[in-house]
């Protein structure tokens, strides 16, 4: 598969979270947990109270609830092609707040429950999305970065 | 005790796109312009910060200061660096301080690259912020946007909440002199049908990066009574950081204003928002105003909109707010922005929209990254006169 976006090593500086990309390609959603305080946090790093000898990685439900969002219509990296994804930040059920895209029919809604799906977007690399939850049509919406089928150059963003 | 830095010395070269001028003459020129301002010789300055995305060059400036260093916190490094100052005062290091900003962006804006673990590549940049970046979420625009969407959809507003800052900060462009936008007011239709950037922020909220220097020289009390020009003081300073706000979840409801820095910045002035006559915020888009009033609590939650709408931050409102435009319409200087326009508008000089008999302005600026996206840090000061 070709792809022009960004893989997960290379948004970040050492291999802190390799556990959780892993987890992605076996498709079950980790969080990391602080085992002093039960604190759920992402990204992956020490917890604000009880710094990072605590800190485990959990299997968490994939389920939140949709903080905001924002389409970025502006060509600002080189390294997406296609229409622009809807990007989101979501409230897991476990308090942890992330950044993911976004699939769903329609104009998102702010605290509207959202569960986790799987794309593949390169050879061995899966990110996760969150979906409406209960809407099997998006979890088949188009990997994000690809193209969608049509003629040349359709939802190509202007530069 | 060396008491509140004060501000006794203004440089501020020419702000525009493509000046055609190097970014260190650009702040030679504005150093230069605040010694005259002060009334201060060269080798009286024995501090300075340097802020700006290179090192400093105190040599080609003509500076032979006993210490120096640089500042990186984005939007928030000019606050910052007048609060550093007041240290180095208050620890017997320094008599004057300059505190010099300055670029010059020439040719295009770099754009990220993804290298998929190749030992080059610049993903790790201020503007990828990391793991958004993976979802296409980049630059600073998106975690703004992903604030107004919040902002919006809280409150029921619309995107005339929006266009209204955008419309009465053109407003104060368009009769400034210099101004990116001056002679060219704008109305809301204007805004509603510019381009969409980054949903719900059109072309018409966001500020584009300029060419420029500001320079600014801080003392004591006791020195500043001895310089040329009306001293500023900081009467009261606030820092906060928007990382907290990530871990409980209000970050997107916050530029880092509150709850911390916008306290501690009253109390320690011994003042409240009802006592401030104007106000010079960072806001690089749009939102970025209405969070702020509410943080500094000029207005209640959700009444942000409708106070700017009704002309509350305009020349005749209850708070004009960013009176040379701001950072839409005026000028981007990082804090610079808000802090040059608060120390004329404290001095009584504005070249325009000069706010009629303003004592205290609150300044403000936001940057640098604590390690989430958006998660920066934030400065409050109230300015006034020295009591």
């Amino acid at each position: 598969m070709t792809t022009f976006r960004p893989y997960p090593g290379d948004v970040v500086a050492d291999t802190a979270d390799a556990v959780f990309w892993q987890a992605c390609r076996e498709e079950r959603y980790l969080v990391s947990r602080c085992s002093d305080c039960d604190r759920h946090l992402w990204p992956a790093g020490a917890c604000p109270d009880h710094g990072m000898a605590g800190m485990t990685w959990v299997e968490a439900s994939g389920r939140g609830r949709l903080v905001s969002w924002t389409v970025v219509h502006q060509d600002y990296p080189s390294s997406f092609r296609g229409a622009p994804d809807t990007t989101a930040v979501i409230e897991l059920e476990e308090g942890a707040f992330v950044h993911s895209a976004l699939s769903c029919r329609g104009r998102p809604s702010v605290g509207m429950a959202v569960e986790v799906a799987f794309h593949q977007i390169g050879d061995g690399v899966v990110i996760p999305v969150f979906c409406t939850v209960g809407d099997d049509t998006v979890r088949d919406h188009r990997p994000p970065g690809v193209p969608p089928p049509g003629p040349t150059g359709e939802g190509v963003r202007e530069p | 005790m060396a008491g509140e830095p004060t501000i006794v010395g203004l440089g501020l070269s020419p702000q525009g796109r493509r000046l055609g001028v190097s970014r260190r003459e650009l702040r030679r020129r504005a150093i230069d312009e605040a010694l005259a301002d002060a009334g201060l010789h060269r080798r009286q300055v024995d501090a300075c910060i340097c802020i700006g995305t290179e090192l400093e060059d105190l040599r080609y400036a003509g500076l032979t200061p006993r210490t120096s260093f640089a500042l990186n916190s984005g939007g928030a490094s000019p606050g910052l660096s007048v609060l550093v100052a007041g240290g180095l005062l208050a620890t017997g290091q320094a008599e004057y301080v300059v505190c010099v900003y300055g670029e010059a962006w020439t040719g295009e804006a770099p754009r990220l690259t993804p290298h998929h673990g190749a030992s080059t590549g610049t993903d790790l940049g201020g503007y990828s912020y990391g793991y958004p970046y993976l979802h296409g979420l980049v630059g600073p625009a998106s975690v703004y946007a992903l604030a107004a969407q919040h902002y919006l959809d809280r409150h029921g507003g619309g995107s005339e909440d929006l266009a209204a800052v955008a419309v009465t900060e053109r407003s104060y462009g368009a009769v400034r002199p210099g101004a990116v936008g001056f002679g060219e007011p704008i109305t809301v239709s204007d805004h509603q049908e510019s381009r969409m950037i980054v949903d719900p922020l059109r072309l018409l909220d966001c500020s584009r990066p300029t060419d420029g220097a500001v320079a600014v020289v801080v003392t004591s009390p006791a020195r500043a009574a001895d310089c040329a020009a009306t001293p500023v003081a900081v009467l009261g300073a606030g820092t906060g950081h928007n990382l907290e706000n990530w871990w409980n979840g209000t970050m997107f409801r916050r530029t880092g204003a509150a709850p911390d820095a916008a306290r501690t910045a009253f109390r320690r002035a011994g003042v409240g928002p009802e006592d401030i006559d104007v106000a010079q915020l960072y806001a690089p888009f749009s939102i970025a105003v209405l969070l702020q009033l509410e943080e500094y609590g000029f207005c209640d939650e959700g009444e942000a909109g409708a106070f700017v709408r009704g002309g509350g931050t305009g020349p005749k409102g209850r708070l004009p707010t960013n009176t040379g435009g701001g950072q839409l319409s005026g000028f981007y200087a990082t804090g610079f922005t808000p802090l040059s326009e608060g120390i004329l508008q404290v001095r009584g000089t504005a070249p325009s929209s000069q706010v009629p008999g303003a004592e205290l302005c609150l300044v403000s600026g936001s940057g640098g990254n604590g390690g989430v996206q958006g998660s920066w840090a934030h400065v409050g000061m109230i300015l006034g006169r020295p009591r």
